[in-house]
């Protein structure tokens, strides 16, 4: 048989257990009230039925067996509570108000022995009550037995016994609803957490947990568990994103390269066409496929892990100085002016290698874009909000403002690569380096017309402040 | 030149080894790890190239344990892993030099002759010579004909690593990672500037051109 879910739960369990602990500690309080009480009424009567049996016994000394014979013909007329017996050396009752003596087997020392007497109430219906009595051998040979009815002590105890049973199960019923009343709460509470789990084990990743509200640790629970799946949602995502671009993006690349590897067949079988020309024309392709698919295997392993890896803390200064250097003959060569602004003693959690090629595909773009006799300038600063910005501002034709939300969109999602080679992959790396690091990229419009073009580009890559 | 190929991908080995073998080197294959452990340990190579993923004992196992005992021949591993992470375990195992698949043939020429080259020269030299160019490591300074030469940082660098590697193709990737220390591929053509400049300063005045362009590879300073 199984238990209802309400008796499974950790917190019902736990109740049980605190219970029991509960339960063993009041029992003790309670055996200590009983002790203190109904014992106390036992050992009151007992004291009494000693200080009767001394009294008669000191008469007995004085006065031998007769005054105690008197003394007990008097107090049986004078309606004392006690119960008393006198058997003569020959064992013999001499007098008393009980018949026989209750005790069995008597070895001559005080006796003491609980017993039951029989009494008649007011409607002349018989019933037992309890007794206890002392017997002592007195020095003459006689034997005196003094006893009390404890009937009322032992009501009184009773009483108390009763009560504790009371309490205790008063203790044993609020413990168990206060049990079943936290662990319903806290179950339902799991059964949303659980419920999502199930749903996400079904498939369904989309499923996210309530958060009520309360802050505690149930709704840390719940909100660690929905930031948890929706970066695995994203991993999948990207996943399976970067799998379709890399479809796309060899597809067409690997087609023109068949193409005109097999042009180049039919030709050399005709007797024309040169060989050499379409064998180096391949590797060229082939190289180009290379590159694109590297580039969309960066791009996809970022975005499918959601972070950058081996990320350390550096100044961004350097690397940029680096990279400009490593830029600024080209722009002298292609005639553009080229300027660098860096701020010294920043700091950018990042992964250098990856960090270091956004800015050169930033840098190789914004190169192929500007005409001879216009500008670069690459400036790293940082903002009021503590975040690093990195920034390459160009007097290319620039990308109007109505499009720009829209290229940054389809750098992320790849959608360049198809049409354009290269240089739409390069920015989809940087997106997508970005995004790793926690960061974004920003769009603007350029300085403005510069001769013949202009408004000009200017790409900012920014990075949140480092922890 | 010797040279030992460890590559479980026969075809990719053989082809390898054609290449190597025309350009006048003699090649050992293997095709697993343990039989490259075994012909490592038979000794006298003068370059390893490793692959990293193979059956039986991994290409970082292997040169793990090539070190471990103290052979210190040269290795360049090949990989189809490609990430930074993946390259610097490569270079902490032992290695000395690492490609990533698929690689162009001149590629691999170029950086088996630089491990070979880099074993010769173990010894600290302060002048480098080649021709009648002369470098002062120390004193950080170029002549050539007598005639100083002045050069950028960075120009330095880049001409030092063209003199280690005098007579022998150098690529622009080599260039990148070795001279920039950058793993990627640069989409413009960033180093052929930077050779070009170089190339001004060195060659420009004097009778006979040194630094060469060498087709489908890349560069080549002659004496």
């Amino acid at each position: 048989m199984r238990l209802p879910r309400i008796f499974r739960t950790t917190p019902f369990r736990l109740t049980l257990l605190f219970l029991a602990l509960f339960a063993s500690a009041a029992l003790a309080f309670l055996a200590y009230i009983y002790v203190a009480t109904a014992g106390e009424a036992t050992r009151r009567t007992d004291q009494e039925i000693v200080r009767e049996m001394r009294s008669l016994t000191g008469a007995y000394d004085r006065a031998g067996v007769d005054a105690v014979n008197q003394s007990l013909i008097e107090r049986a007329a004078s309606e004392r509570p006690f119960l008393y017996l006198l058997l003569g050396t020959d064992g013999k009752r001499i007098s008393g108000s009980i018949e026989t003596s209750p005790v069995d087997k008597f070895d001559g020392s005080p006796t003491w022995t609980s017993f039951a007497i029989t009494d008649q109430n007011a409607r002349g219906q018989t019933f037992k009550r309890p007794a206890r009595g002392l017997q002592e051998r007195l020095k003459g040979g006689e034997v005196l037995f003094v006893g009390a009815d404890v009937g009322e002590d032992e009501a009184y105890v009773l009483k108390v016994v009763r009560a504790l049973w009371g309490a205790g199960g008063l203790v044993v019923v609020l413990g168990l609803s206060g049990g079943v009343l936290v662990s319903r709460n806290v179950s339902r509470s799991m059964a949303g957490l659980a419920g999502v789990l199930e749903a996400v084990n079904n498939g369904d990743l989309g499923a996210r947990a309530p958060v009520r509200g309360t802050r505690d640790e149930f709704d840390e629970l719940a909100q660690g568990l929905n930031e948890m799946l929706d970066r695995l949602e994203r991993s999948m995502a990207g996943h399976k994103h970067a799998g379709d671009a890399i479809a796309h993006d060899l597809r067409s690349p690997l087609t023109r390269l068949r193409a005109r590897l097999e042009a180049a067949y039919i030709d050399v079988e005709a007797g024309k066409g040169d060989p050499t020309k379409a064998l180096v024309q391949a590797l060229e392709d082939t190289d180009g496929v290379l590159k694109t698919f590297n580039a969309v295997l960066s791009i996809a392993r970022l975005q499918a892990a959601g972070t950058a890896p081996d990320p350390t803390v550096f100044d961004p200064g350097e690397l940029t100085a680096d990279i400009s250097e490593l830029y600024e003959p080209l722009c002298e060569d292609k005639n553009i002016d080229f300027a660098a602004e860096l701020t010294k003693g920043l700091q950018v959690r990042a992964n250098r290698e990856f960090l270091a090629q956004a800015l050169a595909n930033l840098l190789d773009n914004a190169v192929k874009y500007t005409p001879a006799g216009g500008a670069i300038m690459l400036r790293v600063r940082r903002r009021s909000s503590g975040e690093v910005e990195f920034s390459i501002t160009d007097t290319g034709p620039g990308v109007p403002e109505a499009d720009r939300a829209r290229v940054i969109e389809r750098f992320v999602r790849l959608e360049n690569s198809r049409n354009t080679s290269g240089a739409g992959l390069g920015l989809s790396l940087v997106a997508a380096v970005a995004e790793a690091h926690g960061g974004r990229l920003e769009l603007d419009e350029g300085p403005g017309k510069v001769g013949e073009s202009g408004p000009g580009l200017r790409v900012a890559l920014i990075l949140p402040r480092a922890a | 030149m010797k040279i030992l190929i460890v590559e479980d991908d026969l075809e990719a080995a053989e082809a390898m080894a054609r290449g190597l073998g025309e350009t006048g080197h003699e090649v050992v294959k293997a095709a697993d790890g343990e039989e490259g452990l075994t012909a490592a340990r038979a000794g006298g190579f003068d370059v390893l190239i490793v692959d990293r993923m193979m059956p039986k004992m991994d290409g970082i196992a292997l040169v793990e344990t090539l070190r471990r005992e103290g052979d210190g021949t040269p290795v360049l591993f090949l990989s189809a892993l490609g990430e930074v992470g993946d390259r610097v375990t490569g270079l902490q195992a032992g290695g000395d030099d690492y490609l990533v698949k698929p690689y162009a043939f001149a590629e691999l020429i170029a950086r088996v002759s630089a491990l070979s080259r880099r074993r010769e020269t173990g010894s600290v030299a302060t002048v480098l010579k080649v021709g009648d160019l002369e470098m002062d490591l120390i004193g950080r300074t170029v002549h050539r004909q007598g005639k100083e030469i002045d050069l950028q940082p960075r120009e330095f660098q880049l001409l030092e690593f063209m003199m280690r590697h005098a007579g022998q193709s150098v690529t622009r990737t080599m260039l990148l990672e070795k001279v920039w220390e950058y793993h990627f591929d640069p989409q413009t053509n960033v180093i052929d500037v930077h050779i070009s400049r170089l190339r001004s300063k060195i060659d420009k005045g004097f009778d006979r051109p040194m630094l060469q362009t060498v087709r489908g590879a890349g560069y080549r300073l002659d004496a």
